[in-house]
């Protein structure tokens, strides 16, 4: 409790905070905390971005923020007042007040706890694209400003009311004409120097043990290497696996003839 | 695994020397019933029983210590804090636990048999449906199930010590004592004895005297809050997990009913700096349902994530959270720790024939270790894969909520929770189960990373 309070002091609070940027990962639960005190106005800020079709970030709470800095100050004030009410009274037992501010995801589209599909049809079908956008922005609003969870409003939505094929057509399509490129490419290009090296077809290559390795190798790196930083990840990922085993056995690697000391 | 069949196939041609094995049966409850095959290679005891030192009376050293006085053994349990003292823990048993350690159900403060998953976004899902009217996971307060263990195992024959132990001196050659250097009523004293189980904890001294190394720890912060009774009601029987960046980057989140109160509190491993942050966060989220409260306790603990790289060395043994026994995507322990330490007395009772001959290191490893490894290191792993896949990042979050609606998965992690065992499955479902995982993943991925 001793450390809301202290934010809340604004004399105390450094200023930096305001102007820290939200992008930087483990800083973004601070610039929400710095924000609370302006929530009342984040919210209507979140439906007007909405409405002009950016995704609704902090950064851009914070500019419009010096504006409506004066509307702001009384609110600080209310709580101001509240925190150190609270500071006098607790002599042991702190008490968790309710805050008046709340931070709550507001749309026009998002009701009762979901998205209401019959606002996102599309030439009298639902268009499946916007429902995963609007999605993807919330939740990366969220990630900012993360929400109380309430009894009484409680989030239904999850992704399994979009249809699979939507799915297919949004991520798995362009992806896949992506890697079958890539694919087509080394294999026309290793089919052309292996030829022009030993002289064997396209037809009898196919046949020989050695080309066909060289082929499942070409598919295995073309589907799981997409991105420079893949391959890093891949040998992470391998240590990771079996870092835990490791750790198990390691009780058991000193097992030496005469080294056990009874 | 192939390392532990080769050594065990060591291990038998000196069992085919003897003439007669008897043969014994096994009961899984009291008392224990002791194999009388002499072909053990220890020196017999002359005209004393063996005596063993238990170092930490919590769930792992009174098991330890009901064990080795039940089988004869000469007991010397040690434990530091008074009976009162509140550990600071999440207090939930699984079902077999109560059967298998016969805890009376005057103990238990409440049963949950409710648990609601908010994701990142919170989106809740329900799990209990599944559970059988008797099914449920018992709450209980820690110093009542420790005391309770403890004077359990005194009336079996351990000598309960009350004192801080401050040195374990090691011995010069393999027949001398261990020294057990301890303060109490502000009087040093020593004890020797021929056997120590170390079972104090994730700071256990015993782990530094034989330099079993160290481990990776995670902190878990909690505080308790007395909820105004209306407050109280909505959490009767019902525990509740947060998953988020916002109160956990690499863990979860909790609001646990205890007896009159509730523990709000969470953990990290990898950002112990902000665990404040992260308790702010938890309490923003269930800020509704708290307000009105007052925060009675703040407590903190560390947690084990893994074994420590040396459990057993010479006569010394190590369970429960000093050996590092916790499960991780759960933070699982206690059941573990009395579950090790019973392992390990009785482990010391077969090797020592009831107390009579001296043990050795290799008597340790092979009884306790192995047959503890063999039993639980599949259920580790599965957790620790679980803990990687879906407490990496928001989005993994969102995918394991998603997956929990599932009926079929509810019950499997019940039923392997309640009772440590596989549970059974439909093969077809196992099927589904994985197709969907997969699916949610790479959906949430999509979803979250736009």
């Amino acid at each position: 409790m001793s450390i809301s309070l202290a934010l809340f002091s604004p004399p105390t609070q450094p200023l930096p905070l305001f102007s820290s940027s939200p992008s930087k990962p483990h800083l973004t639960v601070k610039p929400h905390l710095s924000l609370r005190p302006s929530k009342f106005l984040t919210t209507t800020k979140a439906s007007a971005e909405n409405g002009a079709g950016t995704s609704p970030s902090a950064a851009t709470a914070l500019e419009i923020q010096p504006d409506q800095k004066v509307a702001e100050t009384p609110r600080q004030v209310v709580q101001k007042g509240e925190s150190s009410v609270g500071a006098n009274g607790s002599a042991g037992a702190v008490e968790i007040e309710e805050d008046n501010v709340l931070s709550q995801f507001m749309d026009p589209k998002w009701v009762g706890g979901t998205w209401d599909l019959s606002q996102f049809q599309k030439d009298g079908k639902t268009d499946w694209d916007a429902v995963i956008d609007a999605e993807a922005r919330r939740r990366k609003w969220l990630e900012g400003n993360p929400e109380t969870s309430s009894n009484d409003a409680p989030i239904v939505f999850d992704t399994s009311i979009i249809p699979w094929w939507a799915w297919i057509k949004r991520f798995h399509l362009p992806e896949a004409e992506l890697l079958n490129g890539r694919a087509a490419m080394i294999g026309f290009f290793m089919a052309y120097l292996v030829d022009s090296l030993t002289g064997v077809g396209l037809v009898d290559q196919m046949g020989n043990f050695f080309c066909k390795t060289l082929l499942f190798i070409a598919v295995v790196g073309v589907l799981l290497i997409r991105k420079n930083e893949d391959l890093e990840n891949l040998k992470k990922l391998l240590d990771e696996t079996t870092f835990y085993d490791k750790q198990w056995q390691a009780t058991w690697q000193d097992e030496k003839p005469g080294s056990s000391k009874n | 695994m192939a390392t532990a069949s080769s050594t065990l196939a060591v291990f038998f041609p000196t069992k085919t020397k003897t003439t007669i094995t008897r043969p014994h049966s096994h009961s899984h409850s009291h008392p224990l019933t002791i194999k009388a095959s002499s072909n053990s290679t220890n020196p017999p005891l002359q005209g004393r029983k063996l005596r063993a030192a238990v170092i930490g009376g919590g769930p792992a050293g009174s098991s330890a210590a009901e064990a080795l006085a039940s089988g004869g053994i000469e007991t010397f349990l040690f434990e530091r804090n008074p009976p009162t003292t509140a550990k600071p823990c999440g207090g939930a048993i699984p079902l077999c636990m109560l059967e298998e350690f016969n805890i009376p159900s005057h103990l238990i403060d409440r049963h949950v048999t409710r648990m609601r998953i908010f994701s990142p976004s919170n989106l809740s899902v329900d799990f209990g449906k599944t559970l059988r009217p008797n099914e449920f996971i018992a709450m209980l307060r820690r110093e009542a199930l420790d005391s309770f263990l403890r004077s359990r195992a005194e009336s079996l024959g351990a000598k309960l010590v009350s004192g801080l132990v401050t040195n374990l001196q090691l011995p010069e050659s393999s027949t001398s004592p261990y020294v057990v250097h301890y303060t109490s009523d502000n009087f040093r004293h020593s004890l020797p004895v021929d056997v120590v189980v170390g079972a104090d904890g994730a700071n256990s001294r015993v782990a530094r005297s034989i330099h079993a190394g160290t481990y990776a720890c995670a902190i878990a912060f909690q505080e308790r809050i007395k909820l105004p009774d209306h407050k109280m009601e909505y959490y009767n029987d019902l525990a509740e997990m947060y998953v988020g960046n916002d109160v956990s980057p690499d863990f979860y989140a909790w609001v646990f009913p205890k007896c009159d109160h509730v523990a709000v509190g969470t953990g990290t491993v990898c950002a112990k700096q902000n665990i404040k942050l992260f308790q702010k966060g938890i309490r923003e989220r269930v800020k509704h349902k708290i307000s009105g409260g007052k925060v009675i306790k703040v407590e903190a603990h560390p947690i084990p994530e893994h074994p420590r790289p040396i459990r057993v060395r010479g006569r010394v043994a190590l369970v429960g959270d000093a050996a590092g026994y916790v499960t991780k995507c759960s933070g699982e322990g206690i059941y573990f720790a009395a579950k090790s330490g019973r392992m390990c007395g009785e482990a010391i009772v077969k090797a020592s024939e009831g107390g009579d001959r001296m043990v050795n290191e290799d008597d340790l490893k092979r009884e306790y270790l192995r047959v503890w490894d063999r039993k639980y290191v599949t259920t580790f792993r599965f957790l620790d894969l679980l803990q990687r896949v879906f407490y990496g990042s928001n989005a993994a979050r969102e995918a394991l909520v998603e997956l929990c609606d599932d009926e079929y998965v509810q019950r499997m992690t019940f039923e392997s929770y309640l009772y440590k065992k596989l549970a059974d499955g439909d093969r077809l479902q196992d099927v589904k189960m994985v197709w969907n995982t997969i699916g949610s993943l790479i959906k949430c991925n999509m979803v979250g990373s736009k």
